[in-house]
């Protein structure tokens, strides 16, 4: 049945020197299945964890400490992580280097820098969350490092209406991990997976 | 937009109120949470904010010294900049004397 399932991931006819692994190495895939992994962790950690500054350090501490396999799934979310953004960013590389981003792929070129800024921000976002001290003093020299930018205040006062540190705060950047940015970059993955497949001509066995 | 940026309280005028006394000649009396400190040297007294200059970490206190933790930044007791990247002194707060008492006010 495994067998069955995986010859209909390809057309009836490819030529085989068309499925080697050196095409693309996979990389854009890998990357989507490790944000699968991502999701799956990621909805295990929200039942423990509690977006208020005065409990979200403690209750980290609780889930690694108390929670059976907690720790083991806190650092493959973590883990997971650094994997996504090394795969998008391998992935982007490779992109420029076949020149997959010129004509008819313009499109899909920029899509996929829409994602991989996104999965940055995901990652910022996700950084807070622990609420230990590198993570406060992270947001506090990034949002400083964001008013340096044209519109930077406001972009800040959207991030951190109370001060680095404080309750909305760290509600919008869960807000942001858990919700906004998931179900922004999902939608867009399945827009860049349709792109690929609507420029099929260029890639020849999808 | 106007959702999105709550209405926040007014800032509190007075930041610390401590007795003149507290604070150790050629020393610095810290306030943690208030991200300052009261100084005392032969000129008189002066409160100097802890926020780092360069991207808003606290930065430690140390006897002749404060450094920024984050990135390294060194400052002197006057909160001159020794050694960056921070490029601006560690801000002056207004501080008031009165019958023995400090204020240190929000500039």
């Amino acid at each position: 049945m495994i067998q069955d399932f995986i010859k209909h991931l390809f057309p009836r006819v490819v030529l085989e020197r068309n499925l080697r692994l050196s095409y693309t190495f996979c990389l854009g895939g890998l990357a989507f299945a490790a944000i699968l992994i991502m999701m799956v962790s990621g909805m295990l950690l929200l039942t423990y964890y509690q977006p208020t500054p005065e409990r979200a350090y403690s209750s980290v501490l609780f889930l690694e400490a108390s929670v059976w396999g907690g720790k083991y799934l806190r650092s493959l979310h973590r883990l997971t992580s650094h994997a996504v953004l090394i795969l998008i960013m391998l992935h982007t590389l490779r992109v420029i280097l076949t020149g997959a981003y010129q004509r008819p792929r313009q499109l899909n070129w920029v899509i996929g820098c829409i994602l991989l800024f996104l999965a940055i921000f995901e990652a910022y976002t996700g950084y807070l969350l622990p609420y230990d001290q590198l993570a406060f003093w992270a947001t506090q020299t990034g949002m400083e490092l964001l008013s340096a930018l044209p519109f930077g205040s406001f972009l800040r006062s959207l991030l951190v209406p109370d001060g680095v540190g404080q309750g909305l705060s760290l509600l919008r950047f869960y807000a942001l991990h858990i919700a906004i940015i998931p179900l922004v970059v999902l939608l867009l993955s399945f827009l860049h997976f349709y792109r690929v497949r609507k420029n099929k001509g260029v890639l020849p066995y999808l | 937009m106007r959702y999105l940026t709550p209405l926040t309280p007014a800032k509190r005028k007075v930041l610390v109120a401590t007795a003149a006394a507290d604070v150790p000649l050629n020393g610095a009396l810290v306030f943690q949470k208030e991200r300052l400190a009261v100084i005392k040297d032969n000129t008189g007294f002066y409160a100097l904010s802890l926020v780092c200059t360069h991207l808003g970490c606290t930065v430690t206190v140390s006897e002749n010294s404060f450094s920024c933790p984050c990135h390294g930044s060194l400052f002197n007791r006057q909160g001159k900049v020794d050694r960056g990247p921070a490029s601006e002194p560690l801000r002056r707060l207004k501080l008031v004397t009165d019958n023995g008492m400090i204020k240190v006010y929000d500039v």
